[in-house]
């Protein structure tokens, strides 16, 4: 089994490839077009024709979850400015791994104490990934992001296993 | 009321189907409001009496007849409908009429020689409800919204369809219940924001959270206990009063089980407003019985069913991405939320006072009637947003279960995936799909076995065959495909199964959060030995066909027959994991990749479900 990537979450919402999405603006886009879409606003069309509307309003609501989400909304840019570009740099600095497994060690072994300082660390750790990550988006070096995107992972599932002990 | 229906206005009523009560409402202009007999209660009982004389009785006359009548007196049976006989079993023990499972092991209502079906019980209550809609509004009724429990599973859902269409309605779509309160409460405009919605009625506890912009109705997360109600608050005052009678004779009575039941309901009651009530229940010659019951006392008892909602109400508030104290209020919906004990215990965990302008009883109606009047056309300033209740899935390598489409996305939602086939010529594959949350499919609910038929003969891994699952406003999947490089349509064929019991997904919600490290560590294992022995297969079949420099075809040799001892040994996973990782090293450094091509052709081969 194949995912098969979802149409281009900027061009469902027609708007530009960018990062820096204002996020109540986006919602607002969002229902705009949901309002305009959905199916129960357009329920006297032809069979056909309702298969499309309810397509179209798939789209819509599968793209929102992708522009909300910083992360995912980094994926969809990346992929639609350079096709494959994410499987093409799934190979990391074999440094940064090892900094990430003594990191994951660390997560695994923290206690309640250590968790804040643990907590404070990973998100400035991520804040700093997607600051690069903007960088390199700007600079249009995709191969570069895309590697930022995967080490991102890292520090996501980190914090994320932190959260889960606690 | 007809004279306030702008003509050629469609007109769709809104039902709230309850387990005890139900009614019907309408929007005609910009307020709904319920439709009933002059003068009467909104509410008719969900109850029918097939009485001896051949009378068929629905509503209040039913209800009054039902400590002449109790084993011809059917009432909830909401707790039956889309559910096996086997999965009711429990719901249905204590009734005082007689519940049988027919040849298919679904239940039947047994009335002399009659075996009648919960859809067909509904249907009648549903009758009743659409004629005294008709009498209020002055015209024929043909076209409905009727509401369920958000946690209602398909087969629950398409029972009640299937009531509604013996009723003669035409169930335009199935509604949440919490959801439709929701509308109710923020039809003015002025409650922009985010509400929760906690709705517990006499067998369901649902809770929804919505954000309400500009007419826009958002579900942001839905979460329930599938099996708490006012229901269980009676039971443990019923379990009281049965324990006073002179001669245990008497709880296998139905008729003194149906006497003991409404007093213990009107007993509840009165906690609601008294600090105590005295019960004097005379059973003839079953004996007498004489109760005083404090309101501390009651609350004692039900504190332990009552914390159940609020550790409901955290989890749905986590879901929605959000913090108790970023609600802006809350809604009440359900009798039960009539007693204090429920709105102190909110109060206090929300630091919220729960908003009490829409009467409980009425605001699934009202707000069903909503929904009716946007299906109809007649509004498009308004719209509701909802989710999927559970996740679903589809059945991959080892029997795990891989989420396609997750819990609380808004719907309509789609996804598409790609597969291929196994062997040569294949020209059917089978897709299971599941409902649930958990990692394994033995733990999730089959909802139907997907049979794509029609591939073009080609050798194995050729075709191309993208699949797309799309689930539409009804929160209904479809499933299409199309074998890419013909053009072909695979077309699908659904076998389907019985849809999850109410238990099952409250029971499934908890497993999944009591079992997730073990789910994880489950699924880890069964995915590192599948790899692993499609990697040895690969790179073996690999070996065959690459002229490889002798020193590497030795490390390519070593490091499969490590790997292959370690499967032959049953061995952890993390040490499969790592002997996979030395294999991946080996053949990754061979300039030629026809290696690595074939160990990637043959994991793809082995995703095939």
């Amino acid at each position: 089994m194949i995912h098969v990537p979802a149409p281009d979450a900027f061009a469902v919402f027609g708007i530009a490839r960018t990062l820096d999405l204002d996020e109540s603006e986006l919602e607002l886009r969002y229902l705009k077009l949901s309002r305009d879409c959905h199916p129960d606003h357009n329920r006297t069309q032809t069979s056909n024709d309702c298969v499309a509307v309810l397509q179209r309003s798939a789209e819509i609501n599968d793209a929102w979850n992708v522009l909300r989400d910083p992360w995912r909304r980094a994926r969809a840019l990346l992929e639609a400015e350079s096709e494959g570009v994410l499987a093409r740099n799934k190979k990391l600095d074999p440094m940064f791994l090892m900094e990430a497994l003594e990191l994951a060690e660390e997560v695994a072994r923290s206690d309640s104490d250590d968790q804040n300082t643990l907590s404070t660390k990973l998100n400035a750790a991520i804040e700093a990934d997607y600051q690069a990550l903007r960088a390199d988006v700007a600079n249009s070096d995709f191969d570069a992001a895309a590697k930022r995107v995967h080490q991102s992972h890292y520090h996501l599932k980190a914090l994320h296993d932190l959260e889960a002990k606690s | 009321m007809s004279d306030v229906t702008p003509p050629n206005t469609r007109i769709v009523i809104g039902i709230d189907l309850g387990t005890t009560n139900s009614l019907a409402a309408v929007r005609a202009g910009s307020v709904p409001h319920v439709l009933r007999d002059q003068g009467a209660d909104p509410l008719t009982p969900s109850m029918v009496t097939f009485h001896p004389d051949g009378r068929v009785l629905v509503g209040a006359t039913a209800k009054a007849m039902r400590l002449e009548h109790p084993d011809r007196t059917v009432f909830s049976v909401k707790r039956l409908i889309g559910r096996s006989a086997s999965e009711s079993q429990s719901d249905t023990a204590d009734l005082p009429y007689s519940v049988i499972a027919n040849d298919r092991d679904l239940p039947r209502i047994k009335i002399d020689e009659d075996e009648l079906s919960p859809e067909a019980i509904s249907s009648l209550v549903l009758k009743e409800i659409k004629s005294t809609a008709e009498q209020a509004l002055g015209h024929a009724v043909h076209e409905a919204v009727v509401t369920v429990p958000a946690w209602f599973d398909d087969a629950q859902r398409q029972a009640t369809k299937d009531a509604a269409e013996l009723a003669g309605l035409d169930c335009l779509r199935i509604l949440n219940e919490p959801t439709a309160a929701a509308l109710a409460y923020g039809l003015d405009g002025k409650n922009d924001g985010t509400v929760l919605v906690y709705d517990l009625g006499g067998g369901t506890f649902d809770i929804s959270i919505l954000r309400i912009h500009e007419g826009i109705f958002r579900v942001l997360a839905t979460a329930g206990d599938t099996h708490l109600g006012g229901d269980d608050f009676d039971q443990l005052l019923v379990q009281r009063i049965l324990n006073l009678l002179p001669s245990k004779e008497g709880t296998e009575d139905a008729y003194v089980l149906q006497a003991v039941r409404s007093s213990a309901e009107g007993l509840k009651m009165r906690l609601s407003d008294q600090e105590q009530a005295t019960l004097e229940l005379d059973l003839g010659d079953r004996g007498k019985i004489e109760m005083t019951v404090t309101r501390a006392e009651f609350e004692a008892s039900i504190a332990p069913l009552v914390q159940r909602t609020l550790d409901c109400v955290k989890s749905a508030a986590k879901d929605a991405g959000l913090e108790l104290q970023n609600i802006d209020d809350i809604v009440l919906v359900g009798g039960s939320t009539r007693i204090p004990l429920v709105r102190n215990r909110l109060e206090a965990a929300t630091g919220k006072t729960p908003h009490t302008d829409v009467d409980p009883d009425l605001a699934v109606a009202l707000g069903a009637a909503i929904q009716a009047d946007i299906l109809a056309g007649n509004d498009k300033s308004l719209l509701l947003l909802d989710v999927i209740p559970l996740s679903l899935g589809i059945e991959t390598l080892g029997g795990t279960v891989q989420k396609l489409i997750l819990r609380n996305s808004t719907i309509p939602t789609s996804v598409s995936e790609e597969f291929s086939t196994g062997v040569d010529d294949q020209n059917a594959v089978d897709l299971a799909i599941y409902q649930g949350e958990r990692e394994l499919a033995k733990d999730c609910r089959l909802l139907g076995q997907f049979k794509l038929r029609g591939i073009p003969p080609m050798p194995a891994g050729l075709p191309r065959i993208l699949v797309t699952f799309l689930v539409d406003a009804d929160g209904v999947l479809r499933v299409t495909a199309r074998e890419q490089r013909t053009g072909v349509e695979a077309s699908i064929q659904i076998v389907p199964t019985f849809g999850l019991t109410r238990e099952e997904v409250r029971r499934m919600m908890i497993d999944s959060i009591e079992n997730a490290q073990e789910d994880y560590i489950a699924r880890e294992a069964i995915e590192a030995r599948a790899k692993a022995e499609a990697m040895v297969r690969g790179t073996k079949k690999a070996l065959t066909m690459a002229v490889l420099p002798p020193d590497q075809t030795f490390a390519v040799h070593k490091a499969v027959k490590a790997l292959q001892k370690l499967l032959d040994a049953n061995a952890e996973p993390d040490d499969l994991k790592s002997a996979s990782d030395d294999l991946t090293k080996v053949t990754a450094t061979i300039a030629d990749d026809v290696i690595s091509a074939a160990v990637t052709k043959s994991l793809k081969e082995d995703q095939l479900p």
